[in-house]
């Protein structure tokens, strides 16, 4: 057994309300530089919908992730050493800047140098790239809240293996209904953009699994970005470099919670250390779609267990994030509650953010001009809900519809459980049931209860103190390091004469 | 107050409690001081029973259609109405990220609001329009005119568009064709003051004006506009 520790977190999806604050706090603290105009290392999508950059879960398109090959074994859908090679100079699968958008400003200085007329001037857009007048035509949330949208949510590629009749109430006026995606690197427990790298420039840091692309090493090949199947890994046209979200790890290092996280309205965002076992990643991640959320949930480890911990100390982690891990809210939303699902484990990364499905645009419809939550009885009417299940389980859980049942019948139950408490709409027995269905305890319920709504930053931020001195490779001491934003000390790339 | 805002004193007009780190919420101190509601009966209540409410049946909250454009609006008697065009009821609500005059002309949060504050326009309408997503349109009346893009979504009904307010009038507005190459203007351009005759009784309960918790309404729903696909924008 080969514990490792990692910083994992949980979106709660019921409590996103799409404001985009995550992306700005991300914006405004670590890509407002010339060369990372386009980037949103944070974005936030409309679902249904196509997202940023375009279709990125089109992996026909993009060829991302990992894929089970002919002999059983994983290996990289691009990217690997041949494919490399004869991309070399043409990568067809590589985003170009019209998937994601072309950044713009205004020429602001028109408002006061405008000659004379009879009408106020304007400040007309002009491109960030090349500074010529542009016309707008994309964005990083283009389709934000265009739910219903032929030309975007219909073309959201997890509405593929749904029937003709499920698609058809996704576009009918009253039944239109979306849900927010907030997306950030996943880092994976297993990162193709790591296994992509020809420059060995990608890492997966060993005490908190942080993944982080060395400035010094990358000569901006871009194999992480055609590799990493979330597009998260950017290409910066100003230093010639790859960047991606560091997990703010600067933040994290003293203390702070990520800046996405320390900005989110909704207060949907958990952290906290999860234990897994190294040497189980790779062949849990060969089994068959749906059986994956199960094999990867096989592969944490339970902090509570003697066992586990012993192995933990033996494996190199340290005491303080065994404790931590311990009261890990992202422990109890993944494992105990098995209420959070990794996005997309298709893609066979074994990605390290959790996202809670929603349940209010679910459920709720409209019967007879009236909205509603379920006419026949809160339980057993997924048949009619409102975003079809197997959409959500084409999102996080591989298809597997009964895995995204499961945990909808949980969300159920548990609000049953409450409303109990203070109003007598609701019978015992009835509760009772749900919550054996449900398969979970009062106590458990409770829980949930408390950790989803009244739960304060400690309980939702639960960070020991990262051990970089001792971590640090040698060669690169903390002085040298101190003052690089994060980036590491960056050289561009001589070029030309 | 210039080195860091706080708040200073619980408003006399507004209802809620905001001593310490308590925020906003209204009837607090109705709630919570045993203050009577300022009504003649000192509770809440939905039923108005002043003579000219009763006179204009808004003694209770009930639904009311939109008004008729030509006979109770009232908006396009100079306005033309050319072929390929469309004629609907306009509004301008809150928008996603604030309200009133909250300053939203940032380069960040024009960046994730497509550039401009554009108008919200239902599929099928766009469809007779000939307008697809993103492509600029003109909208007027006798009040104004706004030149903007098109937010093509079948999330808002047949029959009505929006704008959200407020944006400025600095940033990617184009010259308006339909009224002579002029610069065009912005949201409220199309709106008009509307007194309504309720809103003069005084003197009677909580019918008395006072800053910030008696002043005229908006004017929500009772404009209409013409809608119609502007080719190629000149700014």
């Amino acid at each position: 057994m080969d514990v490792r520790a990692q910083v994992a977190m949980v979106f709660h999806l019921d409590k996103c309300i799409g404001c985009h604050t995550c992306s700005v706090a991300c914006k405004n603290v670590w890509t407002d530089r010339p060369g990372a105009e386009y980037m949103w290392w944070n974005n936030v999508e409309t679902k249904p919908g196509t997202g940023y950059p375009t279709r990125w879960e089109d992996q026909e398109r993009y060829k991302g992730g990992w894929k089970v090959g002919k002999g059983g074994e994983l290996g990289l859908r691009s990217q690997n050493k041949v494919d490399a090679f004869l991309k070399l100079f043409y990568n067809p699968n590589q985003p170009g800047l019209a998937d994601y958008y072309e950044p713009w400003t205004y020429r602001y200085g028109d408002l006061f140098d405008a000659a004379g007329g009879d009408d106020q001037p304007t400040a007309v857009p002009i491109s960030q790239i090349t500074g010529e007048e542009m016309k707008i035509e994309s964005g990083p949330n283009w389709d934000d809240d265009l739910s219903g949208s032929p030309l975007y949510a219909e073309n959201d590629i997890n509405l593929e293996s749904l029937t003709d009749e499920e698609r058809a109430g996704l576009f009918e006026i009253e039944r239109i209904s979306m849900m927010y995606l907030p997306r950030i690197c996943n880092h994976c427990a297993n990162p193709s953009c790591v296994a992509s790298c020809p420059s060995g420039a990608l890492y997966k840091r060993g005490e908190d699994g942080i993944v982080l692309i060395d400035q010094d090493k990358c000569r901006g090949w871009r194999a992480c970005v055609s590799a990493c199947p979330y597009k998260k890994i950017y290409y910066n046209w100003k230093t010639g470099k790859s960047e991606k979200c560091i997990l703010c790890f600067p933040r994290l290092e003293t203390g702070q919670a990520p800046a996405c996280f320390h900005s989110c309205v909704g207060r949907i965002r958990y952290l906290g250390v999860l234990l897994y076992d190294a040497d189980r990643v790779a062949e849990a991640g060969k089994v068959p779609n749906d059986a994956l959320v199960e094999s990867y949930r096989s592969c944490l480890l339970d902090p509570n267990d003697p066992d586990v911990r012993a192995a933990a100390r033996m494996s190199g982690v340290s005491e303080e994030f065994i404790v931590a891990a311990r009261s890990s809210p992202v422990w109890k939303y993944v494992m105990e509650w098995k209420l959070a699902l990794p996005l997309h484990p298709e893609f066979r990364t074994f990605p390290m953010l959790f996202y809670v499905p929603p349940l209010m645009p679910i459920m709720g419809k409209i019967e007879g001009g009236i909205y509603e939550h379920d006419a026949k009885g809160l339980f057993g009417d997924f048949e009619s809900a409102r975003i079809p299940i197997q959409y959500l389980a084409n999102l996080f859980a591989a298809g597997n519809r009964g895995i995204i049942e499961g945990v909808l019948k949980k969300l159920i139950a548990v609000r049953h459980f409450k409303r109990v408490q203070g109003h007598d709409d609701v019978a015992d027995e009835y509760v009772k049931r749900l919550l054996r269905e449900a398969q979970l305890t009062p106590e458990q319920a409770e829980g949930i209860y408390e950790l989803t709504t009244i739960a304060t930053v400690q309980d939702r931020f639960v960070m020991p103190p990262i051990q970089r001195e001792e971590a640090m490779p040698a060669g690169c001491s903390a002085e040298e390091c101190k003052g690089s934003c994060g980036l590491g000390r960056t050289e561009s790339p001589e070029r030309g004469g | 107050m210039i080195s860091q805002p706080r708040r200073l004193l619980t408003t006399p007009f507004w209802t809620g409690i905001t001593n310490g780190p308590r925020t906003y919420s209204a009837y607090c101190q109705n709630l919570e001081e045993r203050i009577p509601w300022r009504t003649l009966t000192g509770r809440q209540h939905f039923y108005l029973d002043h003579e000219a409410y009763v006179a204009f049946g808004e003694n209770l909250p009930t639904f009311k259609p939109r008004p008729e454009a030509a006979k109770v609006t009232r908006d396009l008697e100079k306005s033309r109405v050319p072929g390929g065009a469309l004629v609907l009821n306009y509004l301008t609500p809150h928008g996603k990220w604030g309200i009133h005059s909250t300053y939203g002309d940032t380069l960040r949060m024009k960046t994730l609001s497509r550039g401009i504050e554009p108008v919200w326009i239902n599929d099928r309408d766009a469809g007779l329009l000939g307008v697809e997503d993103n492509d600029w349109v003109e909208v007027y009346n006798d009040h104004g005119v706004v030149c903007t893009r098109a937010c093509v979504s079948a999330r808002i009904p047949r029959g009505l568009c929006f704008i959200y307010h407020a944006p400025e009038r600095t940033l990617s507005v184009p010259k308006s064709p339909e009224r002579g190459g002029k610069r065009a203007g912005g949201h409220n351009s199309l709106t008009r003051v509307r007194l309504k005759p309720l809103f003069m009784i005084g003197g009677y309960a909580q019918f008395t004006y006072a800053f910030n918790y008696w002043g005229p309404p908006g004017v929500n729903r009772d404009t209409f506009v013409v809608v119609k696909k502007l080719a190629r924008p000149e700014f």
